[in-house]
């Protein structure tokens, strides 16, 4: 029976003395805290605005702050098991909030949470529940923080070792109060070692990745919106990332808040084909860079802490960004770097210039004279869009010039013609100007959008749809800065709605389907062009997919750069695809495709074939069907 | 050192180019237009000189009121001040009327050194240069990959044909036609294209730089090429397409 | 006296051809204009190029001699020429269309007042020159209207040189008068680029192979048709990356682009990262077993077949066209 009502034992006086010293040493832990957190808050503050951010939307805020903070989605989904253990201590520190509070009112005999009376021993239990959860939790992490030493932590600091004892310490001083029965002595030295804990903590915070405690909800809130969004460049000097005055609110608060926990360089295809690009040390570099220099220099930001070659080695992928749990936005910020470079023309590249200058003044990103793409059109008798057909089939520079492309847009074109959908493409067609966005180009990329958009506008085009999910992406987000892009869709999309309408086939034949970046993470499609592979076969997984899809390497203009330092991140991924066995490697965009042609023209073993999802399914068409 | 680089403004080599119904030119109402690409490497090559040696880069040009979007583009990449030749009259010049115009423009401005591309990607003629360099009585040469400055004046490295190069010392000023492919151009930026508003754009009319002479050469007619570029395949046993094509290799397209 | 002045230029490999086609462009506008040819060259009246005459012979020939000539320079032929042409007074005066001409003619013809119609492609009645504009996409007909003399050049091959007669012709020395000072510009000998780099991008003729040749041992088969046609080998990505040639061979985007006059494709299907770093070739030649093989899009010429066939075959034709 008294075991059952044993509850925390607190000091019931406090004498003069620990009235006296308590304050004081609160104070000069507080102190500790601002004089650190102070100039990083102003770092913060000082740096400029934000172009186009708004707060509205707040309900996808709130939810997003909820379901990344409040439940910690991400930090367990991606890594469950180091998810789980630092989720409790976080949920720990929440439970926590009204147990410090009245710990440390006690001492001037405010306390407000009675051990003795109901509410005030459940909410001890309660608390204790997660004390308990969070000293095994925090072992577990300094078990692996230790011990196991995953590379992507990095080097080893004695700040987390400390933090975590402080921790580890904070929750057996609350759980031992629940054992105490000694003398008062034992008990007041019990709460004072708690506190100690407690003030040796705070002021170690700001000097640490633990920052992420106080930064991290701020970050999750404040995000730009949605995923990989680049923002708009705000007046006449903005030419993107160049130096410290340059830096936003975001970008700064971002770079306090990461917790180095390197999920990012885990699934960093750049990172993880022996490049120099790590995304991590990006972040991080922007945060040396504003101790060191502030928000207002005109020190280049590419140089001491970050360099070039580096930012231009990002495919664009967004596995960094979307694996975050502290919702930093990596995309945005090696765009940013790259605009910075190439704006100002500090970027030289034999490769960039020549992908800059063949856009500068022709339609495509392959330097191909465009009567090659009216020769496609002409010879295959596809219609041209006039108004009066339902979809205007954009073909993109890949579509049009690339061999393997021009077999995509024939294959999706002879299913739309058997499921009697028209459509028609247009006479003169720009690329989106994908390549150039990414890499920083943004004369170039406005030149495009505009035009494009002119000729949206005079076709009164209404329903676009592509093979390829860079031109859905930018036509749909990055043109709408220059005006309002008509309705885009993916071909995937297109095919699943209609699947129930095409035939599928009985010979099961074994697929593996890639998720194109630019689809999945970007456009969040994953079942569609499953469902539209399934109609040829059965489809097997390969052990990175959906979200966590490792790039096949063409992104962010990289397609047009260049051999690559280290391993190439195509024959990484293909290597991985035909390591499932499956019989067929299923695309849905024509930049994979054309990177695991060349990857697997490189390999020696019996190879799978490759084939767009709109092959797959333009093969079990009745034959009639063709033209 | 103070050049001055004569630029054209061309159709875009992607156009569609189609005969205008008199016969006699080009319907340009539907073009796309561009800097012609020999001008952009004499530009390219003047704005290295001037971050070697310092001074000053003047681009001229000559055309009706489209040509100002080319002239922007050359400012953009870095060129300090610009004069327009307003002319909507240049298709019935001759080579040598529009060196006359070119040069009264040039001529005031007293400069070390004049590029300008070997040829135009449009008309062909790559005289311009060379006539611009007689009607300011300067030394000049043609087909330049590279230029180097030198106490004495300058020297260039000229392309010769079958792959022969020579290297020619001569005094400034001076008057160059540039080759493609010697440098690598540069690529416009946003902060080019920003600056360059601020920069000086003189437009002089054509008929304020005195009425030339009468052309001499004028352009008759123009018609579309009978060929049609398509694929011719050579069958037979081996030993007979390998001959035949040998054969079509030497007289039809000479390469051999 | 009136006539038409063909003009000859010493070339480096001794050649007389383009001389001959000028002769028969200059024979053609004598038909058309009734005028007489007559030829001049800068040099010895005994050197080659005043005796490897074909069709019927020019009434006169001018050999130009001056120390100050011995090397090429634009003042010193501007002035040499200029002098000629005040003496000869002909109608036409005709050049074949080298980089030597395209040098000097246009300032030659400027101190006229006349304007060379050069890279001539055809001569027809009027008489009309034809020459291409728009990079050959246009043909355009030219025609001369002023009373000075008018200036020439025809384009290489534009015109058949006729059969060698064994003809002469009475040929005198011109002596111009230049002075040292005229001549402003220095030129060096000739030189050619030293072979130590792979430079690819200023080929004539490239021998490009892909995957096609199988192995590494097959290698030998295009070194042959290379060797044979005086051209750089070249290959596709994957044959760079097997090491089978050094990757600054590797033609297409992440390697060279190149836009040489000949381009043979050997066993190469036509991906687009290869194709966008060799379409502006002037020629381009496939040689492939598969026929819907993208390669044969872009090329002028195409042999459908076994490369291993074919390509010794091709080696011998070509050795024996020599």
């Amino acid at each position: 029976m008294n075991d059952l009502l044993r509850t925390l034992v607190e000091p019931r006086h406090f004498a003069l003395w620990e009235r006296l010293l308590f304050p004081a040493l609160a104070a000069a832990s507080i102190y500790g805290f601002y004089w650190r957190f102070a100039p990083i808050l102003r770092n913060i503050q000082r740096a400029k605005k934000d172009p186009g951010f708004h707060l509205f939307p707040i309900v996808k805020r709130v939810g997003d702050f909820v379901w990344e903070v409040a439940l910690q989605s991400k930090v367990i989904r991606q890594r469950p098991l180091a998810g789980i253990a630092h989720a409790s201590v976080f949920w720990a520190f929440c439970a926590f909030a009204l147990v410090t509070l009245n710990h440390c009112a006690a001492v001037f005999g405010l306390g407000f949470l009675d051990p003795a009376d109901r509410v005030g021993r459940y909410y001890f239990y309660f608390a204790a529940v997660f004390a308990l959860a969070c000293a095994v939790g925090i072992l577990g992490l300094f078990v692996r923080r230790f011990l196991v030493q995953p590379k992507w932590l990095g080097e080893l600091s004695w700040g987390s070792g400390v933090v975590a004892l402080l921790i580890f310490a904070l929750m057996v001083t609350y759980l031992a109060a629940f054992f105490v029965t000694g003398p008062a002595a034992a008990v007041h030295a019990l709460w004072w070692a708690h506190t100690l804990a407690l003030l040796a903590f705070l002021p170690i915070i700001p000097h640490t990745k633990h920052l992420h405690l106080v930064l991290g909800p701020f970050t999750v809130f404040f995000s730009r919106g949605s995923f990989a969004q680049i923002p708009p460049l705000a007046g006449d000097e903005d030419f993107g990332m160049v130096a410290g005055k340059d830096l936003t609110r975001i970008v700064s608060l971002q770079a306090y808040s990461c917790v180095e926990c390197g999920r990012c360089m885990e699934h960093c295809p750049a990172n993880n084909t022996g490049k120099e690009l790590n995304p991590k040390e990006i972040v991080l570099g922007l945060r040396g860079y504003l101790n060191e220099f502030g928000p207002a220099s005109e020190e280049p930001l590419l140089g001491k802490y970050a360099s070039q070659q580096a930012v231009f080695q990002c495919t664009t992928c967004g596995a960094c960004e979307f694996q975050c749990p502290v919702g930093i936005e990596h995309v945005p910020i090696m765009v940013g770097l790259r605009r910075g470079a190439v704006n100002t023309g500090a970027w030289e590249d034999d490769y960039g210039s020549k992908l800059f200058l063949a856009l500068e003044k022709g339609s495509n990103a392959l330097g191909m004279s465009a009567t090659e793409r009216d020769k496609f059109i002409e010879k295959n008798v596809l219609p041209i869009f006039d108004g009066t057909q339902e979809y205007c089939l954009w073909l993109g520079c890949m579509g049009a010039y690339d061999p393997q492309g021009r077999e995509i847009v024939l294959a999706f074109a002879r299913v739309m013609r058997y499921l009697g959908i028209t459509f028609g493409v247009l006479r003169k067609e720009k690329c989106t100007g994908d390549a150039v966005r990414r890499l920083g180009n943004d004369l170039v990329f406005q030149q495009l959008a505009e035009a494009n958009l002119e000729t949206m506008a005079q076709n009164k085009v209404k329903k676009i749809v592509s093979i390829c999910p860079h031109c859905v992406r930018t036509i749909q987000e990055d043109w709408k800065e220059y005006g309002a892009p008509p309705e885009v869709e993916h071909h995937s999309e297109f095919l699943a709605r209609f699947a129930s309408r095409l035939p599928s086939v009985q010979d099961r034949k074994k697929i593996v389907f890639h998720d194109p970046c630019y689809l999945g993470r970007y456009r969040n499609v994953y079942d569609e062009p499953r469902k539209a592979a399934a109609l040829a076969g059965s489809l097997v997984e390969a052990p990175r997919s959906r979200e966590r899809s490792f790039c096949c390497g063409a992104g962010g203009g990289l397609a047009f750069l260049g051999e690559e330092q280290g391993e190439r991140v195509s024959h990484v991924r293909t290597a991985e695809l035909t390591a499932t066995g499956a019989s067929v490697i299923a695309a849905a965009c024509p930049f994979c495709n054309t990177m695991f042609r060349d990857a697997l023209a490189a390999r020696d073993d019996a190879t799978p074939e490759l084939l767009d999802i709109a092959q797959l399914v333009a093969q079990e068409l009745p034959r009639e069907s063709a033209n | 050192m103070k050049i001055v680089v004569a630029i054209k403004q061309v159709p875009d080599r992607d156009a569609p180019i189609r005969i205008a119904s008199a016969g006699k030119w080009i319907e340009e109402a539907d073009l796309q237009w561009a800097m012609n690409e020999p001008d952009a490497y004499a530009l390219e090559e003047a704005l290295q000189l001037k971050e070697k040696h310092g001074g000053e880069v003047v681009v001229v040009s000559a055309g009706p009121e489209r040509v100002a979007t080319t002239i922007r583009e050359a400012l953009a990449k870095g060129a300090d001040r610009a004069i327009h030749i307003v002319a909507d009259d240049l298709g019935s010049r001759d080579a040598l009327g529009v060196a006359r115009l070119l040069a009264a423009a040039i001529q005031p401005e007293n400069p070390d050194l004049v590029l300008t591309g070997l040829q135009s990607e449009d008309m062909g003629l790559g005289q311009t240069g060379v006539i611009l360099a007689e009607l300011l009585r300067l030394p000049h040469s043609t087909l330049i990959l590279h230029v180097e400055k030198t106490d004495a004046g300058l020297r260039v490295k000229r392309e010769l044909e079958e792959g022969w190069f020579q290297s020619i010392e001569m005094p400034l000023p001076a008057v160059l036609t540039m080759q493609s492919g010697g440098n690598k151009l540069r690529y416009a930026t946003l902060m080019g294209i920003k600056r360059a508003k601020t920069k000086e754009l003189r437009a002089v009319n054509a008929a304020e730089l005195g009425a030339g002479p009468a052309p001499v050469v004028v352009l008759e007619q123009i018609t579309l090429p009978k060929k049609q570029k398509s694929t011719q395949i050579l069958s037979g046993s081996p030993k007979e397409a390998a001959t035949a094509l040998v054969e079509k290799l030497k007289t039809e397209a000479r390469v051999l | 006296m009136s006539s038409i002045l063909v003009v000859q230029e010493a070339r480096r490999d001794g050649s007389a051809r383009i001389f001959q086609e000028t002769l028969a462009a200059g024979r053609k506008l004598a038909a058309l204009t009734g005028l007489p040819l007559e030829a001049a060259a800068v040099g010895d009246p005994n050197a080659n190029i005043f005796r490897e005459i074909t069709g019927a012979p020019p009434s006169a020939g001018h050999a130009i001699r001056h120390p100050l000539l011995a090397a090429y320079t634009a003042d010193g032929y501007v002035l040499a020429f200029e002098q000629l042409i005040r003496q000869l007074e002909p109608r036409y005066v005709l050049f074949p269309h080298t980089y030597q001409a395209r040098d000097f003619v246009p300032r030659l013809a400027a101190r006229f007042g006349q304007v060379l119609i050069g890279d001539v492609t055809a001569i027809e009645t009027g008489p009309t020159f034809e020459r291409q504009l728009f990079q050959g996409r246009i043909n355009a007909a030219y025609r001369h209207t002023s009373d000075g003399p008018c200036f020439v050049s025809i384009q290489n091959g534009a015109f058949r040189a006729d059969e060698p007669s064994g003809g002469t012709m009475p040929i005198s020395e011109f002596l111009p008068a230049i002075e040292p000072a005229q001549i402003r510009i220095q030129p060096s000998d000739p030189f050619r680029e030293s072979a130590q780099t792979v430079d690819l991008g200023s080929a004539q003729r490239i021998v490009c192979v892909g995957r096609g040749i199988k192995t590494a041992d097959n290698m030998p088969l295009v070194e042959a048709l290379a060797g044979a046609l005086d051209a750089e080998l070249a290959a596709s990505r994957p044959i760079c990356d097997n090491g089978w040639l050094p990757m600054e061979r590797q033609v297409g985007s992440s390697g060279q682009t190149v836009a040489p006059k000949l381009y043979l494709a050997i066993g190469i299907s036509g991906a687009i990262q290869h194709l966008v770093g060799m379409k502006g070739s002037q020629c381009i030649v496939a040689v492939n077993k598969d026929a819907d093989a993208p390669i044969f899009e872009v090329a002028n010429y195409g042999i459908v077949g076994d490369l291993f066939e074919v390509v010794p075959a091709l080696t011998e034709a070509v050795k024996a066209a020599k």
